[in-house]
């Protein structure tokens, strides 16, 4: 039954999957580019010496990027469920409600991650012929956090969709904001390495809020 | 699974509260602190203070309360305010029986100011050695920088990112030869070609011991710096200041502060009561006759008057702690427990519970 749930999530994904794909390969791909003009033009002294007297690491347009592709694919996946009431429909197959919930939202995971590894490895491609090892890490441990708040922003807002009540709905929304807030507080680079884990964890952990929504929705909570 | 999930949700909840309520309430009721502007005065043997005062505007008192004139102030703090001086043809011609010029001043005044978040913060252990006597009047950026490993030191080329295994297999063996013990434990430079000249690198080993580390005509020059028997090291400060009278300051375990002398290598102890980098701000104005030390820490400032020959204590100024305001006891009262991410100690993110 899991394998017809991924299937079933793969048709409703596949093309923003590609979407997702090729917009953070392209953002990726832009900053990495931006690195090499920069060594073309001043050569690649240049880049080191700014790197290492200041905190710049010029993949600081790919911030935001994980994040969005993150909640884009909370939406796709989750409101078309909602709004043609196909959650109910769902959750009547004959396989336990729970491992229904998880494996689809595993299956968005499993989507997101292909996407962000992809990123991590065009990024670490290029950058480790460029740079030390010491920069290479420095650049990718600072662009971690804001992987991990793409795949939180997902669980998170895949929650607020699964939410049948727009009351709590709002609630639900307002704790995602600034649970995510807190993987924006610093611009200074790798500042995030010591509390890395415990985000980690902690989005482990957000995979198990999405069955609260879909609990109040079996039980039939409405406005 | 449904216990977990609120459990997660509750808790979740909570932390926020516990984080976003004070900072809220910090935010609306926090006003600006107005600690005065404090320097010595060798002429008048005490320390000025400058502040703004509630409704009266800016006030020049000593600490005995006599109030000054800004021109009052520009002679009795002629090493601070010797341009005003010399554009009102006021400026003295000796000082202490010192004679003075505005030349020996400008080599002689500098200013050191560190707080905890440039010593908490995260690095790339990479760092350029300059060539400290190119025989140029400019400082230039090497082609190279180093890192200091178990093996030895080793110099990455960063036109193609490959090791200099010449000159690092040379410089290793400098080091060696001067009884470094790999790999380093602490490394203090200012990297930078806007400055007057370099002394490379001031270095901790892995047996604590410290090393002088520069490059002079692209060779390395090593000198192992005897320390006072008992003295443990772990913060280090390279000064580069224009007198070229100190290499660095030095800060042991125990939060004692120390001066490096250039030519002499000798560790002077300095007359404050304790430094500790990694919680406290230091600022120092120094001058030919005197240095003014502020120490500031988490709950009140400290001010130093400290002779600049050899570093003795002339005079001390603890200010009154600063009463806490209404709403802050309101603040303790009301959120016994606070959550935040950043500090003003340090740039990282991490969990703090107050």
């Amino acid at each position: 039954m899991w394998k017809a749930i991924f299937y079933k999530e793969w048709i409703k994904t596949r093309w923003y999957f590609v979407l997702a794909l090729l917009l953070t390969l392209g953002f990726a791909g832009y900053c990495l580019l931006r690195m090499n003009r920069v060594i073309v033009f001043q050569g690649p002294a240049h880049l080191w010496e700014v790197m290492l007297s200041r905190d710049v690491i010029f993949i600081d347009l790919l911030q935001y990027i994980p994040l969005l592709v993150g909640i884009l694919m909370a939406i796709v996946q989750f409101v078309p469920e909602m709004h043609h009431k196909c959650l109910k429909l769902t959750l009547h197959l004959p396989y336990p409600a729970l491992r229904m919930v998880m494996t689809m939202l595993l299956s968005g995971l499993a989507l997101l991650v292909f996407c962000f590894v992809s990123n991590f490895l065009l990024m670490g491609i290029y950058l480790q012929q460029v740079l030390a090892p010491e920069m290479t890490k420095h650049i990718l441990m600072t662009a971690l956090p804001w992987y991990l708040a793409g795949l939180t922003g997902y669980l998170l807002v895949s929650w607020v969709c699964l939410e049948p009540a727009w009351k709590r709905r709002v609630i639900n929304l307002a704790i995602s904001v600034f649970v995510l807030k807190i993987f924006y507080m610093s611009s200074t680079p790798e500042a995030y390495n010591s509390f890395i884990p415990w985000l980690f964890m902690y989005t482990v952990m957000a995979t198990s809020l999405s069955w609260l929504s879909v609990l109040r929705f079996k039980i039939g909570k409405q406005d | 699974m449904l216990r977990f999930s609120k459990i997660l949700f509750y808790t979740t909840l909570v932390l926020l509260l516990v984080w976003q309520l004070p900072w809220c309430y910090n935010f609306l009721t926090s006003k600006p602190t107005k600690a005065p502007f404090v320097l010595y005065s060798s002429v008048l043997g005490d320390f000025i203070l400058t502040g703004n005062e509630d409704g009266t505007g800016i006030k020049r008192r000593d600490l005995s309360g006599n109030e000054y004139t800004q021109r009052e102030v520009d002679s009795l703090l002629p090493t601070f305010y010797y341009r005003q001086l010399m554009t009102d043809e006021r400026f003295p011609d000796t000082l202490q029986g010192v004679p003075l010029t505005v030349r020996a001043l400008q080599q002689e005044n500098f200013n050191f100011r560190i707080t905890p978040s440039d010593v908490n913060h995260p690095y790339i252990p990479l760092y350029p050695l300059l060539e400290s006597m190119s025989g140029r009047v400019d400082l230039a950026m090497p082609d190279d920088v180093f890192r200091i490993t178990k093996q030895g030191i080793e110099f990455i080329e960063m036109a193609n990112n490959t090791v200099k295994e010449e000159k690092s297999r040379q410089f290793t063996e400098a080091l060696l030869k001067k009884g470094f013990t790999f790999p380093s434990t602490a490394i203090a430079g200012n990297p930078t070609t806007r400055k007057e000249y370099d002394e490379g690198y001031l270095v901790l080993d892995a047996n604590a011991r410290l090393f002088h580390l520069k490059r002079t005509k692209d060779r390395p020059y090593v000198r192992a710096i005897d320390l006072p028997e008992g003295l443990q090291i772990k913060h280090l400060f390279l000064t580069e200041f224009r007198n070229k009278r100190s290499l660095g300051f030095l800060v042991d375990v125990n939060h004692q502060f120390y001066v490096l002398e250039t030519k002499t290598y000798d560790v002077q102890k300095v007359s404050i009561r304790a430094y500790n980098p990694e919680a406290d701000a230091i600022t120092i104005f120094g001058n030919m006759f005197d240095w003014t030390v502020r120490i500031t820490g988490a709950e009140q400032d400290e001010f130093y008057a400290l002779a600049a020959d050899d570093y003795s204590l002339i005079k001390k100024y603890e200010p009154q702690k600063p009463e806490k305001s209404l709403a802050q006891k309101l603040g303790a009262y009301l959120f016994p427990l606070r959550l935040s991410f950043t500090s003003s100690s340090d740039k990282y993110v991490k969990p703090r519970f107050h």
